[in-house]
Order: C-alpha cells, then structure tokens, then sequence
C-alpha cells in the first residue's frame, strides 16, 4: 500500500512531539520567556499598526495612498525575504538532511518525497513571516473597523504570497546544487546573503532620511514618494497581495491579482515538482560527493602564535580556534554585517548636528556619550552571545579531545576567555573612543568610558563564557547555541548589568559635570560618593567577570558525573 | 599500567558497571569482550577520565585519574568508537594541536607528526581538511593522535570499525608493535576473531560484572570444548542462545 505524503512529515511530527513531552532542566522558564516575548512582540506589532493606520485614515485620499503604498512596500520586504529563507531551508531539507539517506533509499516516488519536503521547506521559511504578518494585518482590519471577510482574505493572501517566492527560492536551490556541491552552494548562499544586507544598511543610512524631517527639505517629498514607488511594480506578487488586502479593506474584492496570486502559487509549485522529478536526485546525488576541500592554510596564524607569550597548550588551543572561525563560512562572514553596522554607528555620531541647539548642545554631547556606553555596552553583548557564548558548544562531538587530554578543564575555558576579551574589547574599546572623539564629550567622561568599557568587556566575556559552559549545545551548530536558553538567559543578564553600570557611571559622572558646569569644585561628600559609585561599578564587574568564569569550570568538570 | 578497582558507574537507580576490576600490565593486550549494552563503553570512558565514577578508582601508570587527572591522562592514549574531530582544521593541524595538549615541545613535532601519518597511511592527506576524510581514515588519525605522545597506555574503543582489510591489518600490526615496545592496550571488540587473535588475555563483561577472565585457550575452555573459535563460547557466557530460536522467525 502507497501512503500519501503526509506519512513522511511523521518523523518530523513525532520528534517534535516527543521533544514537548520530554521534560529538561529550565524548559518552563524557556516557554515563559519565549512566550512571553513573542506575546510582547506581537502586541506591540499590532498596536503599532493599529497607531499608524488610525493616523492615516485623518489624511483621506493621501492617507489611503500611503497605506497602498506601506502594505505593497510590507509584502516586497517579505517577498525577499521568503525567497532567500526558501534557498536557505530548501538545502537542508531537500539536499543536507540526515534523514534523506533513509528516504531516498526507501521506495519512495520522487514526487510523494517533494510533496512532503516542500512543505516542510515551506512551514520552516515562512512561520517567521506569518506570526509578524498576522498581528500587523489584524492591526491594520481593527483600525478600519474591517469585517470578517478581510480576515479570510488576509489568510487566503497569505497562504499562495508564502509559496510563491519559496517555490522560486527552492528551484534556485536545485540549480544551485546542480551547478556547485550543496554545502559550497550553502557556503556562497550565506556570504551573499550577508553581504546583501551590509550593503543594503550602509545603503540605507547613507541616502540620509533623518534629512526629510527638516522643513527645508521639503520640496524634495515629491521626490521622495517617487523613490518610495519606483521600486513596486504591479508584476510581483506583493503587489498583488498588497492590492487584494487593500481592495477588501475598503469593502471591495479585487480577484484579478487574489486569481493571479493563486494560479501563480499553483503553477510554480507544478512547475517546481516537474524539475524535480527531472534534476532532483542529480542533485542529490553530487550533495553526497566530497569535492576535496579548497581552503587557506594560515601559516602567518601559526607565526604569529608562535611569537605570542604563551604555553604551548594556549598557544594550540588559539590557533585552532582561529583556525576554525576563519574556515567557516557561517561564521566569519557575520563580521561583514557587524562590520556595516560599526560603520552606521560611527557614521551617525558623526553627522550628529547637535550645534542646530545652541544652548544645549554641551550638555545632550555629554548625554550622548552615557548613550554611546550604553550603546557600546549592548554591541558588546550581542558580540558575546554571538561569538563568545558558542566558544564551549563549538567544540561539538570533538570535545573528547580536551577532556582526555592532560590539560584541565579550567585553562581550557579560560583560554576560551581570553581569545574571546581580546577581539570584544578592541572593538568596542575603538567605538566608543571614536564616538566620544566626534561628539567632542567632556575630556572626563572620554576617560570614564573607555575605563568602563574594559571593566564591562571583562564581565560580559566573562559571563558568556561561563554561561556557554553551563549551558552548552554540542549537537547544535553556533547560532542555534546563541538563541538557545543560555543564550538568552545571558542577555537578559547582560542588559541588566549594562543599565545597573550606566547608573553606578552616569550619577556621580553627572554631579561632576554640574559642578563643573557651575564653576565650583567637588566637596569632599561628593567625592567620596563619585569614588564609591566607580569602585562598585569595578567591583561588580569583577565579581561577575571571575564567579561567571569559576562556574564554568564547575560545570565543565561536573559533565562526566 | 591500567588498574581498576571495584569500579561502579550508576545513572540514578540503574547501574551501568558493577564492581569491575581490571588490571592491564605494560606490554600487554587485553581484550574486553561483551555484548551491546554491557558496560564496556562506559568503563573505557571512566579510565580515558570522560565519566566519573560512582565508587572504586582507575590508576593509570600508578596515578589515580580522580586525584591526579593530568599526570594519569599524559600516560594515556584514548581512541573512542566514534571518531569525531575537528573538521576544520588539517590531519598535520590537528596532530599538532593534539601534541601541544600533550605538552609535547614545538622542536620535533612537526616530523613526529609526519611520521605518524605515514605510519598509519595517512602522508598524504597531511594537508587535508578532516571533513573531507571517510570513517575509517578519520578512525586512523584518532589512532595517530593517540599513539603520538608516546603513551604508556592505551585505551581503545570498537578499534576495527569502518576500517577496509588493509587498514585493519595495519593496526593490528601497530598494536602489536606498541604492545612489544611495553604500552599497555585495553581494547573493546566486538570481532571475536581480533580478539584471539591479538590478544594476550580476555575480560568478559554481562551487565556491568566481569563474569570470565583469562588467556584465549583458558576462555575457550569454558566452552564446550568443541570449537576451535571464540564465537561459541562467547554465546555461551553472555546468553545468546536465542539465537537458536533465528531459524524459526527468518522461517
């Protein structure tokens, strides 16, 4: 007997049941937490689309334009993005799976195996998009009082809007891995898609928008909306999802583009199975191949280490390390997006006009030098919890290595610690020194902040690595160890340290610089309170930075018990 | 050079090794037998000091591996079941990094490591990147990197796995070489005829107890008396005589 398709999402359905059964050690505070910040989230999505739609129905005509115009803008961005999420899913689940070995070679047709893995290529790549579609949607019916029609066509839009650039995405996947071996196309993927969204944040911050909100650049809005619209043509399917959504919202029914959203939804997934039946198992086939490997050997690395003063252990332990980062693709290529992002940072300090507020202007440059802490405190994190975290979990099944070798499991993490600090500290030592120096902020708080920002690195690196080794995730790649619950419960404990330290900082700093505003000099109260505001901010970040280091040697060493 | 005594491993009410004792003298090739589930694994993972145990103690080369981790495990050479090692980096990158863990000093280890990949048939592959080798090439680098400090005890697990005639060959010669030179090897096997043929004494492992130890003519004696193999024997002590009961279900 032949089952149909939906038999083969069995695995898939059972694992994920079996993992809601299974109960771990924090899984109720994962769901609460997880829960509840999709909750937020979404809430404020529709709150928000709720806002804007209310403030643009005041406008009529032009309200009713703009609203045209942010929907089929909505569905352009998404359209993208599906595509790319598409490529991406695509190569897992129809080329790198582990269990396609057993599927393909089981007498499976070709055709019931692509059913199956469409679908699950398609709930993977487009879940992300439906649950931030669906509130701002349902933000949008609330404000303009829809009927319940507008819902059911939302969720009739939705459905072909979703498979569509999908289809697209996995038919590029099979050309792709036709042409390269799957897991070189995966590596290409994932730098292009990277350099694809450095270029488009440098992009977009450098065309300037802040200037559209001065009076005098008004005569450019015209030209403005022309840039707005130059990019929607009627051809793509987020025009046709944005016209049939705006076509219901205003009590109407536009079926010529929710036909062409459907036929076309339809025709690709038909025309996407017949490729694959064609060129499927071609593809496949040369994933399975192991094409000898191209890489750079980094001899300069091992020149280097040798001239570091460091034992031989650390010494190794680095250089593999390194080693390993700048062979991964996933890994290193994240650092152009970071990079980008440094350079918007800097770039916005430096068009910062704060002299359009004369009499203010000394005092907001000082504000925002406790901002850019702030700031350089959060880029800190996120570097943690993206590099630094993983550091433990990156040793994955090869872990054995370490923990049979005569070494102990304490210089271990600490080697993981200080390869983790020099990089974090640097960087976001060099941000904050360049902020400060083009806000021109008080020779005394450039001083406080780059003493700050290597108490914080110390703690933050210290509390990412610890938490990596008490939370680790060997089977699961690095940015599945990052969003995993260490990974977060690290955040959470990262922002509240940030803001406990800008206080401790930014009180006694702000008594200073009054006084010094008023011509008067500290009395020794205040000077007594401002030293004892700084010490306990570094003694808080010290106590973080070594009680975080020596659990995780504790854990380290409690994984065989 | 390895010693066991009275070894416990427990995971909460179940236990996994009962009692074990071992001892495995320099020179030596000591079998340990047992069928899946038995305990093997887990006591090969408590002397390589990856497993604590629930009671007894492991001295390798006379240290404790609880007391004195480091000293124990810069005797020991371990080579788990499953090779897994850094994909990332070069066969020659990862001996390297395996003798710095070792303490092993810069002068002389580049060709140390050379030397041992040709040993094993691996020259070759010096600067290829470890995913693009198959199992039984990874399986001899893990081998490379074991024998590479030049242990006093070695610790194998399932060492034939994945591995072609040709390389199995190889390292029952490299064994055998090691074992004249005085390393002491403790290896776990499922292939029986390995195990007569290599080794110079057999522990048999059922549920976590040691239920027969001694020289292959000595455990063959426990059988029947009629086989010249291990095979009969071991079915004998561990309970396989279901295996009977295969011609009626094959039918």
């Amino acid at each position: 007997m032949v089952r149909a398709f939906p038999y083969l999402l069995r695995p898939h359905l059972f694992a994920t049941r079996n993992r809601a059964r299974r109960r771990e050690r924090g899984d109720s505070t994962r769901g609460l937490l997880f829960g509840g910040i999709g909750v937020v989230v979404c809430a404020v999505l529709f709150q928000a689309s709720t806002w804007l739609t209310g403030q643009l129905t005041d406008y009529a005509e032009l309200g009713d334009y703009l609203l045209r115009l942010g929907l089929s803008w909505l569905f352009l961005t998404f359209l993208s993005f599906l595509a790319f999420s598409g490529v991406v899913t695509a190569l897992s689940t129809f080329f790198l799976a582990d269990d396609l070995r057993l599927l393909v070679a089981a007498p499976v047709a070709t055709r019931r195996l692509f059913h199956a893995r469409f679908l699950r290529t398609l709930a993977q790549a487009s879940w992300m998009v439906v649950i931030f579609l669906v509130p701002v949607l349902m933000g949008v019916g609330w404000a303009r009082c829809a009927g319940p029609g507008y819902y059911l066509m939302s969720v009739l839009t939705i459905v072909p809007f979703s498979i569509i650039p999908v289809a697209v995405g996995t038919g590029a996947t099979l050309v792709l891995v036709n042409t390269f071996p799957a897991r070189r196309a995966r590596d290409l993927l994932m730098l292009m898609g990277l350099l694809f969204a450095a270029s488009l944040v440098i992009l977009l911050r450098f065309i300037r928008p802040e200037q559209l909100l001065r009076v005098e650049s008004l005569p450019d809005l015209t030209d403005f909306f022309a840039t707005l619209q130059s990019p929607i043509t009627p051809l793509l399917p987020s025009f046709w999802a944005g016209e049939t959504i705006f076509a219901t919202l205003r009590g109407g029914r536009d079926l010529l583009h929710a036909g062409a959203l459907w036929t076309t939804a339809l025709a690709s997934v038909v025309i996407l199975r017949a490729a694959s039946e064609r060129w499927y198992f071609a593809g496949y086939s040369r994933s399975q191949e192991a094409p000898k490997a191209r890489f750079t050997r980094f001899r300069s690395l091992d020149f280097v280490a040798r001239a570091l003063p460091l034992s031989t252990v650390r010494r190794q332990l680095l250089v593999k390390d390194m080693k390993i980062f700048l062979r991964d693709v996933g890994q290193w290529s994240q650092l152009l997006l970071l990079l980008a992002l440094v350079l918007v940072y800097l770039y916005n300090f430096r068009v910062l006009d704060l002299q359009r507020i004369p009499y203010m202007s000394g005092f907001l440059k000082n504000v925002y030098a406790f901002l850019n802490l702030g700031m350089a405190g959060f880029v800190m994190a996120t570097l943690a919890v993206r590099f630094v975290f993983p550091a433990v979990s990156s040793e994955g099944h090869a872990f054995w290595i370490i923990r049979t070798a005569p070494i102990t499991l304490r210089d271990f993490l600490w080697s993981k610690f200080w390869t983790g600090l020099v990089p974090v500290i640097v960087l976001t030592e060099f941000l904050t020194v360049v902020a400060n120096e083009f806000l021109g902020v008080d020779p005394f708080l450039k001083v406080m902040a780059a003493f700050a920002i290597v108490f914080m690195s110390f703690a933050l690196v210290g509390m990412a690595t610890g938490l990596g080794a008490r939370y680790p995730r060997f089977g699961a790649d690095v940015s599945q160890a990052a969003g995993s619950y260490g990974g977060v419960a690290f955040m959470l404990q990262a922002v509240l340290f940030i803001i406990v330290m800008i206080v401790l900082l930014g009180w006694p700093s702000s008594i200073y610089l009054m006084n010094q505003f008023r011509s008067s000099s500290l009395t020794f109260a205040q000077q007594i309170w401002i030293l004892t505001c700084f010490a306990s901010a570094a003694g808080l970040s010290i106590v973080l930075w070594l009680t975080s280091m020596r659990a995780g040697v504790a854990a380290l060493e409690r994984m065989g018990e | 050079m390895i010693v066991i005594e009275d070894l416990v491993k427990q995971y909460g009410r179940f236990t996994a090794v009962d009692g074990v004792s071992l001892d495995v003298k320099p020179g030596e090739i000591h079998g340990f037998l047992g069928p899946n589930g038995a305990g093997k694994t887990t006591t090969l993972r408590m002397i390589a000091g990856l497993l604590k145990p629930t009671s007894g103690r492991v001295l390798v080369n006379g240290h404790d591996v609880a007391i004195e981790p480091e000293a124990a495990k810069a005797s020991l050479g371990f080579i788990p079941d499953r090779p897994f090692i850094y994909e990332k980096l070069t066969a020659g990158e990862f001996l390297r990094f395996h003798g710095g863990l070792y303490g092993l000093p810069d002068e002389g280890l580049d060709a140390r490591a050379r030397a041992m990949l040709e040993l094993f048939d691996l020259g070759r592959w010096e600067n290829e990147l470890v995913e693009s080798f198959s199992h039984g090439m990874k399986q001899r680098l893990v081998m490379c990197a074991a024998f590479l400090p030049v242990p006093r005890a070695v610790v194998v697990d399932e060492p034939m796995v994945g591995l072609d005639p040709r390389g199995a060959r190889l390292i029952k010669d490299v064994f055998r070489t090691m074992s004249g030179r005085g390393v002491a090897i403790l290896m776990s096997t499922h292939t029986l005829e390995v195990a007569q043929e290599m080794c110079d004494r057999i522990s048999i492992i059922l549920k976590g107890r040691i239920i027969a130890r001694g020289t292959v003519p000595e455990i063959r004696a426990m059988g029947d008396g009629h086989d010249d193999h291990l095979t009969s024997v071991f079915l004998k002590l561990t309970g396989g005589s279901a295996l009977q009961e295969i011609d009626e279900i094959v039918g």
